[in-house]
């Protein structure tokens, strides 16, 4: 029901070195180890998540909204000034006892095709 | 390989540095008013600002953030400017570590969580 199973446009984007020295030092992680694992937030889930949030047919209240749990899964870390393509799609659209459940997955590529990260998200809409 | 442990007392300034690193403006995080609005205490840290820290524990656990491969949690609980919260990785097999994060109440502020590595 509602979005389930609905797929997103592709976003690229460019690890950007200067953003992931200041997300490193935000975090408390080595800038010199080079992208700490969960910028995936940005590069994965953050150029995703906004197609969802901005879809007029998901219908999504995002003042009423709950990250609820989040899950990374790695094939590589991706390296600065790397360009990567993200697309994300709704896996399941649940309503239960007046709450919505949506959990939307991202896979990020590299240029070559080759699986970077997955990103499943669980979000939480209250009525 | 062993555990590691990290304590963080959250403030307001870098929760600010973490939404303007990470492009996440959503209010709650910045502006109190806002927050209190939608029911909230008020700006509360980000989930994905506990879960980097987490991740950071779990890389340092792990030998090299290059070397996780997964990571899961639960966002149990909400962490606001001035709490401390205390994250922790720990051996849970070959590969495997178990994360917690706990504030200085004694109460998981993200749970069921855990890592992989290689």
């Amino acid at each position: 029901m509602g979005v389930e199973g609905k797929t997103y446009p592709a976003v690229t984007s460019v690890i950007d070195r200067e953003r992931v020295a200041a997300f490193a030092r935000a975090i408390g992680a080595d800038p010199s180890e080079g992208v700490p694992p969960t910028f995936a937030a940005v590069y994965s889930l953050g150029a995703t998540a906004p197609l969802l949030f901005g879809d007029p047919e998901a219908a999504v209240d995002f003042a009423k909204l709950l990250h609820a749990d989040q899950e990374f899964e790695w094939d590589r870390h991706p390296k600065p000034g790397e360009t990567v393509t993200s697309q994300g799609r709704v896996i399941s659209d649940i309503s239960r006892r007046g709450m919505r459940f949506l959990t939307f997955e991202t896979h990020t590529t590299g240029e070559d095709g080759s699986s970077v990260c997955r990103s499943r998200a669980l979000f939480v809409i209250r009525s | 390989m062993k555990g590691a442990q990290r304590e963080v007392t959250f403030s307001t300034d870098q929760i600010d540095a973490y939404a303007e690193a990470s492009g996440d403006h959503n209010p709650i995080h910045r502006d109190g008013d806002f927050a209190r609005s939608v029911g909230l205490p008020g700006v509360i840290a980000h989930g994905m600002l506990q879960m980097g820290i987490l991740a950071a524990v779990a890389a340092e656990a792990a030998g090299g953030a290059g070397r996780l491969r997964r990571i899961y949690c639960r966002f149990a609980g909400m962490v606001e400017p001035r709490d401390t919260v205390t994250f922790a990785a720990e051996e849970a097999g070959p590969g495997k570590l178990t994360l917690t994060a706990v504030n200085q109440r004694g109460e998981p502020v993200m749970t069921k969580a855990s890592a992989e590595y290689l």
